[in-house]
């Protein structure tokens, strides 16, 4: 590029969407502050009450929970399936390894409401009373290609060579991976862990066709807006947008270590798809 | 004679259709530092990955010490490799580098130290246990990667072209430090290179391969003097590889036309008619003004003269013969392009190879 003026109009195009990313976010944030029941402007100043209100109600605390059990679990079942599934994948010498690979990042493209509908059906002929742990599957299925995706990526950078040297030095499949595989990768996948706990803990529309009688936070927000509309949904949505923020943040973050302490120098960041994963968890 | 260290029977290799490794057979004492020189494509990798467990031979087996490995995987075997490419751990410093044979063998951690620090001596890297790897120069990291190897004590060091990523004279110094670690250390060593130079300068008996078969085994001086063949011989230094016509011959030399030209070489046991003359370039003489001469000897025109410090290297087209000549001179020779020259050599510096129609495919380009 010749360096030269910058485009104004660039400029302004920047700006008008950046406008409308985050004011809505910002206006969210701001009301759940709001002294008075109101959600619109003339702002009437500054309180904490509505997440007081929050945090005491025994609705939120009980979807809270669900919400960080199902999570919980879809992180851990995605860590364990996930890494079997990239380590098996980039390690085979198969000539099924590209399809199957495919099969695996496939579900990438499902709507969600189609997976909802799916899992739902699959369930009643399974003959699976609704849960949490038929939210659990279904999370696994909607996550695991997001997790797939990183892991397959970081465990495919690998040089093979270094496994092949610890099996030169005596160590058996189990040793090598254990002591050279994983060290070198278990910060980006515990990063892509976080990314899929992040996604499971938002999920709405699977979850509303799997879910039964239990709720999880992003069900309870939507059925109180049924309801009533008053600033303790902005205190709820703010709290859950700053605790996903937050598991991304250290997703990026483990990635980008990880990369520097594997190649022992820095690196950028080698995660080009959590924006993505990012919109469509959104 | 003792056992061998390793034995190669009958190993084969095939890739699909292609065929790596043919019917190979071998037998390497303890103790040598035998060298696999080849182009790219020989199968010298492939039979060092065959010896290291990496691979399995379509056919034939593999014994260390008696025993038969062809089936045992890479990490049972009494081999240790260095690979081409620095290839060290990149989450661990030099210690644990250097220690992680003996960790996965479980050796108490007191020995472990006492030992990595008796590796790194001899590789000459005292004290730098806890660098980590993006602190070493390549060179470095082949001697850590050396250590790390031997602090095994395996049965068979393998190494695949350990030199080749270094700069040339970081390659230099560390061919002096392999020849003294072997010397150390008496372990056996099995050397992949394409180099020639470097196969020389290390060996102590060099396997020639080409396409998957052994073309000569031999020390470095007598696969240098008497190449077995036409590709041992210009694969291993230069050479030239004139056509002749053996006319007489007896066991020890042998008299041959090369044109109107009669020369007579040492030779052994020459069957009478078409040969191949083996020279090698240093023992061509040059000398200038041909009319003074006046005897049989062949005259040429110098086509490239090149300064190459200890003296001239010149290309001399033989006059009438249609072939070229590369003569390696002292610097007191002296010759311009394009000036008449009239070429000598030794009858010692010669050899003789068969020339029949099947050889006419390995003609030397």
């Amino acid at each position: 590029m010749s360096g030269g003026r910058r485009s104004p109009l660039a400029g302004t195009f920047t700006l008008v969407g950046l406008v409308f990313l985050w004011a809505p976010l910002a206006l969210m944030a701001l009301f759940s502050l709001h002294a008075t029941a109101s959600l619109s402007f003339p702002f009437e100043g500054f309180s904490t009450r509505w997440y007081a209100q929050v945090l005491d109600s025994p609705e939120v605390r009980s979807a809270a929970r669900n919400s960080l059990i199902v999570a919980s679990a879809t992180a851990v079942g995605t860590l364990v399936l996930g890494t079997l599934a990239a380590y098996g994948l980039t390690r085979s010498r198969s000539r099924l390894r590209g399809p199957l690979t495919l099969l695996f990042f496939l579900p990438i493209t499902l709507p969600g409401l189609f997976l909802g509908v799916a899992m739902l059906v699959g369930f009643r002929r399974a003959g699976l009373s609704l849960s949490l742990l038929t939210v659990t599957i279904a999370h696994l299925v909607y996550v695991f290609p997001f997790f797939f995706m990183v892991a397959r990526a970081a465990l495919a950078r690998l040089d093979p060579a270094l496994e092949e040297m610890a099996m030169d030095l005596g160590a058996d499949r189990f040793t090598t991976f254990r002591r050279v595989t994983l060290p070198q990768v278990w910060p980006v996948l515990v990063g892509a862990a976080c990314l899929a706990f992040a996604l499971s803990f938002d999920e709405f529309v699977i979850t509303f066709f799997v879910i039964g009688p239990d709720s999880t936070l992003p069900l309870y927000v939507w059925s109180s807006l049924r309801r009533t509309i008053d600033p303790s949904i902005n205190a709820i949505s703010t709290l859950l947008l700053l605790f996903t923020t937050l598991l991304f943040a250290i997703t990026v973050l483990l990635a980008s270590w990880g990369e520097r302490r594997r190649k022992g120098r820095t690196a950028e960041a080698p995660l080009g798809l959590v924006p993505a994963a990012v919109e469509r968890a959104g | 004679m003792s056992e061998p260290r390793v034995r190669m029977e009958q190993v084969s290799r095939r890739f699909g259709a292609v065929t790596a490794l043919d019917e190979l057979t071998l037998d390497i004492p303890p103790g040598e530092l035998l060298t696999l020189l080849g182009p790219s494509g020989c199968g010298k990798t492939t039979l060092l990955r065959i010896i290291a467990g990496f691979e399995r031979p379509s056919s034939g087996r593999i014994r260390i010490d008696g025993a038969d490995v062809t089936s045992v995987p890479a990490n049972r075997r009494p081999t240790n490799l260095v690979f081409q490419r620095p290839t060290l751990f990149p989450h661990l410093d030099v210690l644990g580098n250097v220690a992680f044979g003996m960790q996965v063998a479980r050796v108490g951690k007191a020995e472990q130290r006492r030992k990595v620090a008796e590796a790194l001596a001899l590789v000459r890297l005292e004290g730098y246990e806890r660098r980590r790897s993006h602190e070493l120069s390549g060179g470095q990291m082949q001697r850590v990667a050396l250590a790390r190897a031997l602090v095994n004590r395996p049965a068979v060091l393998l190494l695949d072209e350990p030199l080749s990523a270094l700069d040339l004279k970081i390659r230099l110094e560390m061919e002096v430090e392999l020849r003294r670690v072997h010397r150390e250390t008496g372990a056996t060593f099995v050397y992949v290179t394409h180099d020639q130079r470097e196969a020389m300068a290390l060996s102590d008996r060099i396997v020639v391969m080409d396409r998957g078969r052994v073309e000569q085994v031999g020390t470095p001086a007598e696969v240098y003097r008497r190449p077995s063949s036409v590709f041992a011989a210009s694969f291993v230094g230069d050479a030239n590889v004139l056509p002749v016509d053996v006319l007489e011959a007896d066991a020890t030399s042998a008299l041959v036309g090369l044109g109107s030209h009669r020369r007579r070489v040492e030779a052994r046991d020459a069957a009478r008619g078409p040969a191949w003359l083996v020279l090698r370039p240093e023992a061509v003489r040059v000398a200038g003004a041909p009319a003074d001469v006046g005897g049989d000897a062949p005259a040429g025109l110098v086509r490239d003269a090149a300064f190459r410090g200890t003296g001239f290297t010149y290309r001399i087209e033989l006059t009438g013969l249609g072939v070229e000549l590369k003569a390696e001179t002292p610097p007191s020779s002296v010759h311009a392009v394009g000036d008449r020259v009239t070429v000598e050599w030794d009858a010692s510096a010669c050899w003789l190879l068969p020339r029949g129609g099947e050889d006419e495919a390995a003609t030397p380009a």
